[in-house]
């Protein structure tokens, strides 16, 4: 109590505090003086003996100071207002370190702000940790999520007594008349109590009620924010009504701006609206899996007990319907909290970037530490004198922490405008792995992160200048303005650098590797060439198109009158076209005179519709047999075209052609005519396929993508396939136009992205460790002036001067080397998820990542020891 | 021991403010001279580490400062004891009797071997 009252008044009141001090000091040397009055002294006498005794009297103040308390305050308000005085004398060495600080700090803000808004925060729904996915796996047929069928749906619902609800989504694409074009939506079809169970409550209007799912309900609408934002923001959206599927569907509501997961889905219906979903088909088959069922558990319900209750409800069902859940296949169902599914893929990069800008950090820190103690050489005069003023070492080195936390601040200010437009690259980044992307940005908890890096910045960087030992006293003694470097302050900058070319070394590892990584995709042979091709969607009102010739007559029209373009080389439909993010499409494979060997048969297989010159416009090899013509229609007898990693598996050496097979446990057979090679078709990382390609005309499809080959640019191809389409049926719509080779580059762009910013990262720290480099070494040539005069007043040549020179630079680059080796193989293991077709040891990536760096070094020495030897031994002499 | 006039050991400065400041009130040039004169010259205190122990010894509440008039009728600071500092120069002496009695009894022991 007493402490605090002192504290405050000697705050508040700093100047009488001061008086009173030194009022009670002068006392005690007046008395004391008086005393050697009394001894027999002469006044002067007296007077200097008293003051003799007594010391120093303005080192006693300053300790008497320290213990009055509240001190901290005090000085702390003087070390700032000392501090950037200091830093405003030499300009150029603050902003380097601001800089330098500003881009450590900047990339860290910007990573934390992408790992904050994605894995740290919750999600934007209430109670979102209640929130499960129910996913269905067949482990041993490698699928992860089989999905969930409509009557499995109303099984869980009925059955699980842990979920508070459970609702169900897919994606459909429709095509949507809203007062002209018409148009491709993505279309959610949810349960009606779908934003109930996620909590997401309306901004206009309503979202679903019971009755909008009752079977024969109006056909109702409800608009994502950014649906309803690209409609210019109507806000009497409500009550318009949108032709779709030959109904007229009202717009009841739109909702706010929320990740929207699972697809990104335009607009919502719900499922009695989806003529797919509200069909006999859908009601009766248990295999017709295609939802995803997202519950929210009762509260209460911890996650251990609703996954028991579940593994119960899915025994009962694997009980009852043995064929539907083939234990071969490996069947199980699973609960996942929906945050962790939904950061799934973006974690393990995430926090790669994370681990990386640390290690930039880091670098930063030691970079300034360095900086920081060259400069203290330079003030050891500076400090010698605060030193003889009565400044304890304990007080020198706040003041110089002090400095470099006022910089380290500086740095994070400037490294937050670097930060802000790096967001968006950020965001761009992420949203290729997790729809939580656009839920970046920079909020207190960011700020608060960016001041807390930045002090802790300026502590680490201030922290070995603030101690390294300096000698006021032999400062002062010497008067030179040369002070000896120290051995251990040496020692300790050296050990700065040979750590930031450690973590260099690591940091180029790692973008080497992802580096190499990349080159190795874009050499990874495809199975189809590219060049040339534009892929259109078509999808075609599947009420109207409901049987094979009808279909079929829109797609075979479309085919003539495209073909028949002088521009274009050919032109072919399939389901689907490699890398097109194609969810397969698979079935059980029976071969004929084979029995079904346990484990085999079940193994799925893709199947493909593919129209006679889809092989030949893809530039997918015919290997053997031919390809589908013009005879494989409706009527002909039922053909097959197979690839060759199917062949390899189900007929080894042995000629397929001819054989017949059946994708309908037997109830048709379809003969093989021919083979051909395999392709890349959900990602150039990915295996391929087992697959089968039947003909478009055999088989009911109102969803086609149109492959044209053409010399013409994409635009006059895109124009080419709308109007064709057009002019065949006007309300039908063509979607998602891509050149296959903005395909191919997209399919890249993950690895891409992800190599782009840690070869950024890589070279940051590679250029603030060579500036360290050079800095050191200058330092050190400027400190060896004499040395080096010496040397070659004595006879030394140029060349072994620089010999010196370089001898110190690799005493520092090899351990440093040795060091990020050793490191690097310890830690890239953590990339191996991130890496393809490259070990994370690979020794090309260690050699050449050893001589960037030893190059970079060597470029870094050129100047320092260009300057020492330019040294003429007379003006390094007489200077002495 | 050659040397008459001994340093004050580390901490035992604070402890012997406490109790010149038990026997009565004082300003800091009459606490140094009291130390002396009772020590007989053989505890020399220090100016220099005089002041900061008063400044401590303040702050941490177990004396407090007055400004008074002092014998030759001038403005002085004068120091008296707070209870809490008399309760820690209680513990303080009985701290000191039990080390210092225990430092006499190894010393003892070691006369008698040699």
């Amino acid at each position: 109590m007493q402490g605090l009252r002192m504290t405050l008044r000697s705050l508040l009141s700093r100047d009488r505090a001061e008086t009173e001090m030194d009022q009670e000091l002068r006392f005690h040397i007046e008395m004391e003086t008086e005393k050697n009055v009394r001894r027999g002294m002469t006044p002067e006498r007296a007077r200097t003996e008293a003051l003799r005794t007594f010391g120093g009297v303005e080192k006693t103040k300053e300790q008497c100071r320290e213990e009055r308390g509240g001190r901290w305050v005090e000085q702390l308000l003087q070390d700032l207002h000392y501090g950037a005085r200091t830093l405003r004398k030499q300009p150029g060495y603050a902003a380097v370190v601001v800089l330098i600080l500003a881009l450590g700090i900047g990339a860290n803000t910007a990573i934390f702000s992408a790992v904050h808004g994605i894995l740290l925060r919750p999600l934007p729904y209430p109670q979102e940790d209640r929130l499960v996915i129910l996913r269905q796996s067949a482990a041993l047929a490698g699928q992860e999520d089989v999905h969930v069928s409509p009557m499995e749906m109303a099984d869980y619902r009925a059955r699980s007594r842990v979920l508070a609800d459970l609702v169900e989504h897919h994606t459909m694409g429709f095509t949507l008349l809203d007062r002209g074009e018409p148009q491709r939506v993505q279309t959610g079809v949810v349960s009606w109590s779908f934003f109930d169970v996620l909590g997401v409550k309306p901004i206009l209007g309503r979202t679903f009620r019971p009755e909008d799912e009752k079977p024969g309900a109006e056909p109702v609408l409800v608009l994502s924010h950014e649906y309803w934002r690209s409609r210019g923001s109507d806000p009497r959206i409500v009550g318009r009504a949108m032709e779709m599927n030959d109904k007229t569907h009202t717009v009841v509501g739109v909702l706010p701006p929320v990740p929207r997961y699972p697809a990104e889905d335009e607009i919502y219906m719900p499922t009695t609206a989806c003529p797919f979903r509200a069909s006999e088909h859908a009601a009766t088959d248990r295999e017709m899996r295609m939802l995803t069922a997202f519950g929210r558990l009762r509260s209460g319900i911890p996650l251990a007990q609703a996954r028991a209750d579940l593994a119960g409800v899915f025994g009962q069902l694997r009980a009852e319907y043995p064929e539907d859940y083939p234990a071969e296949q490996g069947f199980d169902a699973a609960l996942l909290p929906l945050r962790e599914e939904l950061v799934r893929e973006a974690r393990p990069k995430l926090l790669i970037l994370l681990g990386t800008v640390g290690l930039v950090l880091l670098i930063v820190c030691a970079n300034v530490a360095n900086l920081t103690l060259s400069r203290l050489v330079q003030r050891q005069r500076e400090l010698a004198l605060r030193s003889a003023l009565g400044a304890g070492r304990g007080r020198i080195a706040r003041q110089l922490l002090t400095e470099s936390a006022l910089l380290a601040l500086a740095g994070g200010a400037a490294g937050l405008l670097l930060a802000l437009p790096a967001l968006r690259l950020l965001t761009t980044f992420a949203a290729r792995f997790t729809p939580r992307a656009h839920e970046i940005g920079v909020d207190g908890t960011v700020l608060l992160f960016t001041v807390g890096a930045s002090l802790l910045t300026g502590l680490l960087a201030g922290v070995a200048p603030a101690f390294s030992r300096h000698d006021p006293t032999a400062m002062l003694k010497e008067g030179g303005d040369r002070g000896t470097a120290g051995g251990k302050s040496l020692r300790m900058r050296n050990a700065l650098i040979v750590f930031q070319l450690a973590a260099s070394f690591m940091l180029l590892i790692g973008a080497g590797l992802t580096l190499r990584s990349l080159w190795e995709l874009e050499q990874v042979n495809p199975g189809f060439r590219p060049e040339r091709v534009t892929a259109a969607g078509v999808f075609l009102d599947w009420n109207r198109y409901d049987s094979e010739e009808r279909s079929w007559g829109v797609f075979n029209a479309l085919l003539e009158r495209i073909g028949s373009h002088p521009g274009v080389a050919s032109v072919a439909v399939g389901t689907t076209y490699p890398l097109n993010d194609s969810v397969p499409w698979n079935n059980a494979l029976l071969i004929e005179g084979r029995a079904p060997v346990p484990g085999e048969a079940a193994a799925p297989v893709d199947l493909r519709l593919a129209s006679a010159e889809y092989f030949s416009t893809l530039g997918i090899p015919v290997l053997k047999g031919r390809a589908f013509n013009e005879g494989d229609h409706a009527d002909a007898p039922p053909v097959v075209i197979v690839n060759r990693s199917l062949v390899r598996r189900f007929w080894g050496d042995r000629d397929p052609l001819g054989q017949r097979i059946s994708l309908d446990q037997g109830e048709n057979w379809r003969t093989v005519v021919g083979v051909v090679g395999d392709v890349k078709q959900y990602g150039l990382d990915q295996e391929v396929a087992d697959e089968i390609y039947r003909p478009f005309a055999q088989y009911s499809s109102y969803t086609g993508n149109v492959l044209v080959r053409s010399d013409l640019p994409a635009a006059t191809v895109e124009k080419l396939v709308r109007d064709s389409l057009r002019a065949i049926d006007p309300q039908q719509a063509v979607h998602d136009v891509r050149t296959l080779e903005d395909v191919r580059a997209e399919s890249l762009a993950p690895s891409r992205l992800t190599t782009t910013l840690l070869a950024i990262f890589a070279v940051l720290a590679l250029v603030i460790t060579a500036a360290g480099i050079a800095g050191i070494l200058a330092f050190s040539v400027s400190q060896r002036t004499h040395e080096i005069g010496i040397r070659m007043a004595l006879g030394a040549v140029p060349g072994d001067v620089r010999f010196m020179i370089l001898r110190q630079a690799a005493m520092l680059v090899l351990p440093g080397l040795a060091l990020g080796m050793a490191g690097a193989l310890v830690l890239t293991r953590v990339l191996t998820s991130l890496l393809f077709g490259v070990e994370p040891t690979d020794p090309v990536t260690f050699v050449a990542v050893s001589l960037l760096l030893l190059g970079v070094a060597a470029v870094a020495c050129f100047v320092p020891a260009r300057r020492a030897t330019e040294i003429h031994p007379m003006v390094a002499l007489r200077s002495m | 021991m050659n040397k008459a006039k001994s340093d004050l050991l580390q901490g035992t400065l604070d402890m012997l403010i406490l109790k010149t400041l038990a026997l009565e009130a004082a300003h800091g040039w009459g606490i140094a001279q009291r130390i002396q004169q009772v020590s007989r010259d053989v505890l020399q205190v220090n100016q220099g580490s005089l002041y900061p122990a008063l400044y401590r010894l303040e702050h941490q509440g177990w004396i407090a400062a007055e400004w008074g008039t002092s014998e030759n009728n001038r403005k002085a600071k004068f120091y008296r004891l707070t209870q809490e500092g008399r309760r820690q120069l209680d513990a303080e002496t009985e701290n000191w009797e039990r080390v210092s009695a225990a430092i006499d009894r190894i010393l003892r022991i070691a006369e008698k071997t040699a």
